[in-house]
């Protein structure tokens, strides 16, 4: 058998939570299509940030990649020794300075004879 | 804010409408809000026991709902599927705060309301009813809410919650004995 003490606390919870059951907020509608937007446009700049970044990452891998290897370097250096270049070959070995320093006192054509000498 | 019953929302008018929020189309977006807000803002106000958060949480609702709306399925009523996305944002919050809500909601009398008795006696009433509410554990308040408030039924109370029916049953069950046991000013030892 019902007991009438909770049939009452039953229809007075019930009637209790249903007057809170419905909040409407006046101009709500508004402020979430605001938001929204934001958010669309937020996502956007991310998606296109993501965008540029891998394609930055593509542009150096690629210029990395593309670069001459050190065997290259080292074939270009002897055809550099082999036609006697001398300035250049300093250049690309960075000691320019030091070759200016003796370059008063040594002759290009005696560098040249000696690094195409035989056995050299 | 006003405490107006909106219409209901019909179903099949709510698939069209997501279906025009998925292409990007924010009149359907708004006229789905306004729909179905004061809902779920009643929902989250007896969550978390606060107007602002309630607002906020249900803000967040809408835009998760934006973002997956390509995705949307029409298996359940979007109004549930909006509350499941509330609940899991509840229990985000109380995760976040680092404990449970144990606040009771904000109340305003009516003015005036002092002036008639039986007007003072529902608001006292209520006033009482959403202190205790407050003091559940944080899945028998969910369950009360869900079942009294938003009088969804067991099935789709079990599946917000991501529980079987039996274990709904049972926090219901355990939810009225807590309330009767903090009311018993109000209704005496039953």
């Amino acid at each position: 058998m019902d007991n009438p003490h909770h049939k009452t606390f039953d229809q007075e919870l019930a009637a209790s939570l249903s007057r809170g059951r419905f909040v409407a907020v006046t101009g709500f509608a508004d402020r979430v299509v605001g938001a929204i937007r934001t958010d669309r446009r937020r996502r956007v700049v991310i998606r296109w940030s993501s965008i540029a970044t891998a394609a930055a990452a593509c542009l150096v891998a690629v210029l990395t990649l593309s670069a001459p290897s050190e065997e290259a370097l080292n074939r270009q250096t002897f055809a550099l020794v082999a036609h006697d270049e001398s300035a250049q070959f300093a250049d690309l070995l960075g000691a320019s300075a030091d070759l200016s320093l003796l370059s008063p006192a040594v002759e290009k054509s005696s560098v040249a004879e000696v690094l195409n000498a035989p056995g050299s | 804010m006003s405490q107006e019953e909106p219409m209901l929302p019909d179903d099949e008018d709510d698939k069209r409408l997501m279906a025009l929020v998925a292409e990007g189309d924010d009149d359907a977006l708004r006229l789905l809000v306004h729909r179905h807000h004061a809902r779920l803002v009643g929902y989250l106000r007896g969550e978390v026991g606060s107007q602002a958060t309630a607002e906020e949480l249900a803000m967040e609702v809408f835009i998760r709902l934006h973002r997956a709306a390509s995705r949307w399925r029409p298996e359940a009523k979007l109004s549930t599927y909006l509350i499941h996305i509330a609940h899991n944002l509840v229990l985000n919050e109380w995760r976040r705060r680092g404990r449970k809500p144990t606040t009771a909601l904000e109340f305003a009398a009516e003015p005036g309301d002092s002036s008639q008795q039986s007007a003072r006696r529902v608001a006292e009433l209520d006033e009482a009813f959403q202190r205790a509410i407050a003091q559940l554990p944080p899945e028998q308040r969910t369950a009360i809410l869900l079942v009294v408030q938003q009088e969804l039924p067991y099935e789709d109370i079990a599946e917000i919650m991501g529980v079987p029916v039996s274990s709904v049953k049972t926090w219901i069950h355990r939810a009225r004995s807590r309330l009767r046991e903090l009311l018993k000013d109000f209704y005496g030892n039953q």
